[in-house]
C-alpha cells in the first residue's frame, strides 16, 4: 500500500480523505483524519507513551509494515540505523499522513523485553492479566507460547457509581446488600471485558485460556471476593482476609471459557497496599535487586516501596486526587482540551493542549509543570503563595491556577515526599543511596520528571527515575507463565514489611516540612543530556 | 505592653526559638504573664487564623506558629497555674474511634490552646468511653471531635450516643469537624456545633462556654 500525503500542508487536510490505520497483532483498522498527531489515534487504544509523547525514550515505537513514515531527529537519535530501516518509528514523533498498518512494540515487548529481565518460559495455551483499578480495568490476552499480546481491552471499573473514592466505596459495601452488590458488578464487568478481549483475538483462542491473573489493591481484592470489607474502613486498616483468591470461572458466571480455567486474585501486603504493588515490584525486578531502590505509584493513594531484594518496607500514603487533576478548579483527565504541559520562556511561559486545540482545563502533568514554572517565574513563592497576593493565576484564557489548587498539590506531593523520606530513614537510606526511582501508573508516564523535581515530589536525580507504566498489569502478565502464579508473589510478600504512616511522628513533621517547595530548582537538573536509556 | 511586639510576630513566624527566649526576657523582666497571653499571643494565633481563612497562611504555616506559641507557652503556663488563673475554657478533643488523621485535630488543639483554651489532647483512634473518662475526671466544657474519613463518620454519633446513655450530654458542648463533615451532618447527630476548619475552632468555642 502507498501513501504519501507528507509533504502537503496540513491546512487543507480536511479536504483529504480519511486516513485507515491498521494495527498489528490486534488486526483492528482506525480511522482518522490526515494529519492526526498518532498519539491522538493510538492513545484511546491503550498504547502507553512512557515519557509522555515528548520522544525521549523508547517506549511507544512501532513498526511501520505498510506505507511510510519520515524520520524525525529523536528517531535518528533514541533508535539504530538497522531499526529504522526496518520500519521503526517513534509514535509520538508522528503524524499520520497516508492509510499505515502498525506493529505495536509495546503489546509484545512487555513480556518479550530485549532487557535480559523478562525472561520466560513458553508454556501451552493462553492466559488473561487483568488489572483491577479503582478507576480503570485493563486486560490483556496473552499468548503463553511466544509471549505476544493477543487483545488489549481498558473499561472503567462500573463499581464507581456506588462511590468513586475508595473511601466512599467502602462505605457503600458495609451497607446491607453493599458488598454483594459491588462484586457481583465487578464480576460481571469483567466476565464482559474477557468476552471482548477472546472476541477481539478472533474467537479461536477461548479455548486455550488456561488461567486469570487479578491485580489491584486490597479494596478491590475484597469487593472482588466479596470479603467483610470492614476492617478496611478504620484504623489499623489491617484485613485478617489478605491472602490468595482461588476462583473457577462458573462461580463467577464468566461463560465461553475451558474448563479447569483457574482464575487467581493474587494476594495484598498489607493495609490497602495490594498485589497491584506486588506486580509492580515483580515487573521492575525490585524483587531481584541488590541495591536499594523505591517504588512509588503515584496514584490517589500513593503506595511507595523502599529496599532491595532481601528487604523492603512499603507504606500507602494519602496523596488525594491532585495528580488527575480531580478537586483542581480547572482540573480534567488527560484528554483533549487539557494542558499537559507549562514552560518557562524566558519572562513569559509556554502551554501545550493535548489535540493542539482550545485549551479547557488542566490536567495532573499540567498542575505540576505549572507550579514548577510558577517557582521558576517568581509567581509562586516556596510557601505556596502567589507573589502578588492574588488568588489565581492565567495559564492561557479562559484556564488558570487557583491558589487554592497550588494547596491540593502541596497537600499531594508533601504526602509523598514525606512518605518516601520516611521510608528512607526507617531503612538507613539517604535519597542519594539510591540507585533507582520507579514511576508506577499513568501519572508517573506523563510527569514532567523536571518538574517533578522542581516541586520537591521526587527528591532524586533525574537520572535515576524511570516512568514504568502500568506495572500491575505487566506483573500480572508475568505470573501468567507460572502453574501457580501466586507463588512468586507469597514469596515476596513475606519480604515486605507494611508500616503504618499515619501513627508515625516523624512522617507527622516530614509532612508538614514537604508540604513547602524547595526554594531553587534542585541542582544538576541539567548537567548532561537527555537519558536516553529504557524506563 | 507594645515593648513584646516581638513576641507576637514571632508566633505569627513560627519562629519557636525567638518565642521563647523573648517569653523569658519579657517574664525576667516583670512582664505579666496573663498580659503576654492576652495581648501578644492570642491576638497573634487570631491573625494566623485570619491569614489561614484568606488563604496567605496554609498548613505548614498554621502548625508552626502553632508549635512557636506552644514554645512560648510551656514558659508561661506554671506561672499562670501559680496565680490561679482560669482558663477561657477546658476541651477534650481526639479524632473517633478508627480514624488517626490528627493533622486536622492538632492544628484545632493549637488554635484552641492559642486562643486561650486549656486544652486535654486525647489523642487518635479514642474511644466513646476515653471521651466519657475526660468529662467525668477533667470536668471538661467542650468535647470536640475530628474525622476524615467518611467510613469513620459514624464513630462521631456512636460517641454521642455514649455520652447521653452515661448521664453527661448536659454538662458539655460537643463540637465536631473534619473534611466529610458538613454542619447538616452535626445537626443530624446532635451536635452542638460544627466548624469548617481549625481556624474557625476559637471563635465556635468561645460562643460555646458564653452559651
Amino acid at each position: 500500500m502507498d501513501s504519501t500525503d507528507a509533504s502537503r500542508p496540513d491546512g487543507n487536510a480536511a479536504d483529504r480523505p480519511p486516513v485507515r490505520i491498521r494495527l498489528r497483532p490486534l488486526g483492528k483498522t482506525l480511522t482518522s483524519t490526515p494529519g492526526t498527531p498518532m498519539i491522538n489515534v493510538l492513545f484511546p487504544e491503550g498504547v502507553e507513551f512512557p515519557c509522555g509523547g515528548r520522544g525521549r525514550c523508547r517506549g511507544c515505537r512501532v513498526r511501520v509494515l505498510e506505507g511510510e513514515l519520515p524520520v524525525s531527529p529523536e528517531e535518528q537519535r533514541l533508535l539504530t540505523p538497522d531499526q529504522i530501516g526496518a520500519g521503526w518509528r517513534l509514535a509520538c514523533r508522528q503524524r499520520v499522513e497516508g492509510d499505515l498498518t502498525l506493529d505495536l512494540a509495546q503489546w509484545e515487548s512487555a513480556v518479550l523485553a530485549d532487557e535480559s529481565s523478562f525472561h520466560f518460559t513458553p508454556h501451552p495455551g493462553c492466559g488473561i492479566a487483568i488489572d483491577v483499578g479503582t478507576t480503570t480495568l485493563a486486560a490483556q490476552l496473552v499468548d503463553l507460547e511466544t509471549g505476544r499480546v493477543l487483545a488489549v481491552r481498558t473499561g472503567l471499573n462500573r463499581q464507581a457509581r456506588f462511590g468513586a473514592d475508595l473511601m466512599s466505596r467502602l462505605s457503600f459495601a458495609m451497607t446491607s446488600e453493599g458488598a454483594s452488590t459491588l462484586a457481583s458488578r465487578i464480576r460481571t464487568q469483567l466476565g464482559e471485558l474477557i468476552g471482548d478481549l477472546l472476541a477481539a483475538a478472533g474467537g479461536e483462542h477461548a479455548e486455550r485460556v488456561k488461567r486469570i491473573v487479578l491485580v489491584g489493591n486490597t479494596a478491590m481484592h475484597h469487593l472482588f471476593g466479596a470479603l467483610d470489607p470492614e476492617p478496611l474502613a478504620r484504623y489499623p486498616f489491617e484485613t485478617p482476609t489478605p491472602g490468595t483468591l482461588e476462583f473457577d470461572t462458573g462461580s463467577l458466571g464468566w461463560k465461553g471459557l475451558p474448563e479447569g480455567c483457574r482464575v487467581v486474585f493474587l494476594p495484598c501486603i498489607g493495609g490497602f497496599v495490594g498485589s497491584d504493588v506486588l506486580a509492580g515490584l515483580l515487573a521492575t525486578g525490585f524483587d531481584r535487586r541488590d541495591k536499594p531502590g523505591v517504588f512509588i505509584d503515584l496514584g490517589t493513594n500513593g503506595e511507595i516501596v523502599v529496599g532491595n531484594y532481601s528487604r523492603m518496607v512499603c507504606a500507602s500514603t494519602a496523596a488525594g486526587p491532585a495528580f488527575e487533576g480531580a478537586r483542581i478548579t480547572m482540573g480534567m483527565r488527560a484528554s483533549t482540551g487539557a494542558i499537559a504541559e507549562v514552560e518557562a520562556r524566558g519572562e513569559s511561559w509556554h502551554c501545550r493542549v493535548l489535540g493542539d486545540g482550545e485549551p479547557r482545563g488542566l490536567c495532573g502533568s499540567g498542575l505540576v509543570d505549572a507550579v514548577a514554572t510558577g517557582l521558576d517565574l517568581g509567581v509562586i513563592l516556596s510557601n505556596g503563595r502567589y507573589a502578588d497576593g492574588g488568588d489565581r493565576w492565567t495559564l492561557r484564557e479562559p484556564v488558570a491556577l487557583h491558589q487554592c489548587d497550588v494547596r491540593e498539590l502541596q497537600l499531594a506531593k508533601g504526602a509523598i515526599a514525606a512518605g518516601a523520606r520516611t521510608l528512607l530513614k526507617l531503612s538507613g537510606l539517604r535519597a542519594r543511596e539510591v540507585s533507582d526511582v520507579y514511576l508506577a501508573g499513568a501519572f508517573g508516564n506523563y510527569l514532567r520528571l523536571d518538574s517533578a523535581r522542581r516541586i520537591g515530589l521526587l527528591p532524586f536525580g533525574e537520572d535515576k527515575l524511570h516512568p514504568s507504566g502500568n506495572t500491575a498489569l505487566l506483573g500480572a502478565k508475568l505470573s501468567l507463565f507460572s502453574e501457580h502464579p501466586q507463588e512468586a508473589c507469597e514469596s515476596l510478600r513475606k519480604r515486605i514489611v507494611h508500616f503504618s504512616l499515619g501513627t508515625d511522628p516523624d512522617f507527622q513533621e516530614a509532612y508538614i516540612e514537604e508540604m513547602g517547595f524547595p526554594r531553587k530548582r534542585p541542582p544538576a537538573h541539567r548537567e548532561k543530556p537527555k537519558e536516553t536509556r529504557r524506563p | 505592653m507594645s515593648e513584646w511586639t516581638k513576641l507576637y510576630d514571632a508566633v505569627l513566624n513560627g519562629d519557636a526559638d525567638a518565642a521563647r527566649t523573648l517569653t523569658e526576657e519579657a517574664l525576667a523582666a516583670g512582664a505579666e504573664p496573663q498580659s503576654l497571653v492576652d495581648d501578644h499571643m492570642i491576638p497573634a494565633m487570631d491573625e494566623v487564623g485570619r491569614r489561614f481563612e484568606a488563604n496567605d497562611f496554609f498548613v505548614p504555616e498554621l502548625l508552626i506558629a502553632a508549635r512557636a506559641m506552644k514554645a512560648s507557652l510551656e514558659k508561661i503556663r506554671p506561672l499562670l497555674i501559680a496565680s490561679g488563673a482560669k482558663p477561657k475554657g477546658r476541651v477534650a478533643l481526639g479524632t473517633v474511634k478508627g480514624d488517626l488523621h490528627d493533622i486536622g485535630k492538632n492544628l484545632v488543639a493549637a488554635m484552641l490552646e492559642g486562643g486561650g483554651f486549656e486544652v486535654v489532647d486525647l489523642g487518635v483512634d479514642v474511644a466513646p468511653e476515653k471521651f466519657i473518662e475526660a468529662i467525668e475526671s477533667n470536668g471538661v466544657d467542650i468535647v470536640a471531635m475530628s474525622a476524615l474519613l467518611t467510613t469513620t463518620m459514624p464513630s462521631m454519633k456512636t460517641t454521642i450516643d455514649a455520652i447521653v446513655a452515661a448521664g453527661a450530654r448536659d454538662r458539655v458542648k460537643i463540637m465536631i469537624g473534619g473534611a466529610p463533615i458538613t454542619r447538616e451532618y452535626a445537626e443530624e447527630i446532635g451536635a452542638d456545633a460544627y466548624g469548617d476548619s481549625a481556624a474557625s475552632a476559637v471563635a465556635i468555642a468561645r460562643k460555646l462556654v458564653a452559651a
